[in-house]
């Protein structure tokens, strides 16, 4: 705001005028002074200096309102705040941003830590579940394909006994056998065999001939180990019966047994 | 008539054009604005009771906002410049009161 208009300074009668906010009841106003004043000067307008100048300054005055009206709707309160108050405003947004990056870095840290577990604990659950597959296959909980070969054994005159069905038992093991099973009957580590009558018990259970080993394992190992001269095949031909070896390339043992929890042994490994 | 319509052109202007105000002027635009509006409702006044002359209403108009800034600006400097001009403002609102109320007592008898 500043200087407009100087130089005029008439003697001024009295023409009267200003910038009436709402002239609604004015102009219809019968013989007043002050309302006859007023419609006067507003009605009919003439152009006079002091209307002129007045004009002048109430145009600079209605300027500056909306000059002002507008700054302050439109860029918030800080465009008229003063020195000390803007230098107080940005101390604080500066320590406010300080601790909400601290809080930040915070949160991150522990995200990253809850990652971090969150994998670990997904490859300890898959190792895990990888080495129940495999320990499984060993213990005879879960079934188990893959090539190997079956061994048929006919014996028509019931002449084998356990201990032979067990000797070959061991063969295959000893060849790298990873699964076998008997007629139906699953071998483990504690498996056992006995003399029946007219047959052999597996694990208690009867078998009858002729006796059908299904066996995972190399086929080019398994074979030879039980065609060796004076080996499985050699002794129970001798007993006459009849022993045929088929290699496959898919064999299924799909024999299952439960886990069994060990009364005694406990694991001494923490 | 005139008058007024040169009040709605500055308006008008101001809203349309947003002209940019120098950093300098900028904190002492509002009390300079209710300074003018204390000196038209002078105006107004004096129109009303038949004593207006222009030259009185130019003076005490640039007069009115010339002091108003300077108050505010010697506030600042001194550092109690929102006070001061809390100040300023309430006076100023004073005035304009006790001028509506004349202009009112004129307008409408009452």
């Amino acid at each position: 705001m500043s200087d407009e208009n100087t130089p005029q300074e008439p003697p001024a009668p009295r023409p009267a005028d200003a910038g009436a906010p709402g002239p609604q009841p004015g102009p219809t106003a019968p013989a007043m002074t002050g309302r006859q004043r007023l419609a006067a000067g507003l009605w009919p307008p003439r152009v006079t200096r002091a209307q002129l100048i007045v004009a002048l300054l109430l145009f600079v005055l209605g300027l500056g309102l909306a000059i002002q009206v507008r700054s302050n709707s439109d860029s918030s309160a800080l465009r008229g705040a003063r020195q000390e108050d803007l230098v107080r405003i940005l101390d604080e947004l500066d320590g406010r941003t300080e601790r909400l990056e601290d809080e930040k870095q915070r949160l991150e840290d522990q995200r990253k830590e809850l990652e971090n577990s969150s994998d670990q604990a997904e490859e300890a659950r898959k190792q895990t579940v990888e080495k129940e597959r495999q320990l499984g296959i060993l213990a005879g909980t879960v079934a188990a394909e893959g090539p190997g070969i079956t061994l048929t054994v006919s014996d028509p005159k019931h002449l084998v006994e356990s201990d032979m069905l067990l000797d070959a038992i061991q063969e295959l093991r000893a060849a790298g056998a990873e699964a076998i099973q008997v007629n139906g009957v699953r071998v483990v580590a504690g498996t056992y065999f006995s003399d029946e009558d007219g047959g052999v018990g597996v694990d208690g259970k009867k078998i009858t001939q002729p006796y059908e080993f299904k066996v995972i394992g190399r086929p080019q190992d398994l074979e030879p180990a039980l065609n060796i001269p004076g080996g499985v095949i050699q002794t129970l031909e001798k007993e006459q019966a009849t022993a045929e070896v088929v290699r496959s390339t898919k064999i299924v043992v799909d024999a299952l047994r439960a886990a069994k929890q060990p009364d005694y042994a406990r694991s001494s490994s923490s | 008539m005139i008058a007024v319509l040169g009040l709605v052109v500055g308006v008008v202007v101001g809203l349309l054009v947003r002209p940019e105000v120098p950093a300098v002027v900028e904190p002492y635009l509002p009390i300079a604005v209710v300074a003018a509006l204390d000196a038209v409702f002078g105006g107004l006044r004096a129109m009303l009771d038949g004593i207006f002359v222009d030259k009185v209403f130019v003076v005490s108009f640039l007069s009115n906002v010339v002091v108003a800034a300077l108050i505010v600006f010697l506030g600042d400097k001194l550092g109690v410049g929102a006070q001061l001009s809390t100040g300023v403002v309430v006076v100023l609102g004073i005035r304009i009161f006790s001028n509506a109320a004349a202009i009112r007592r004129h307008v409408f008898r009452a």
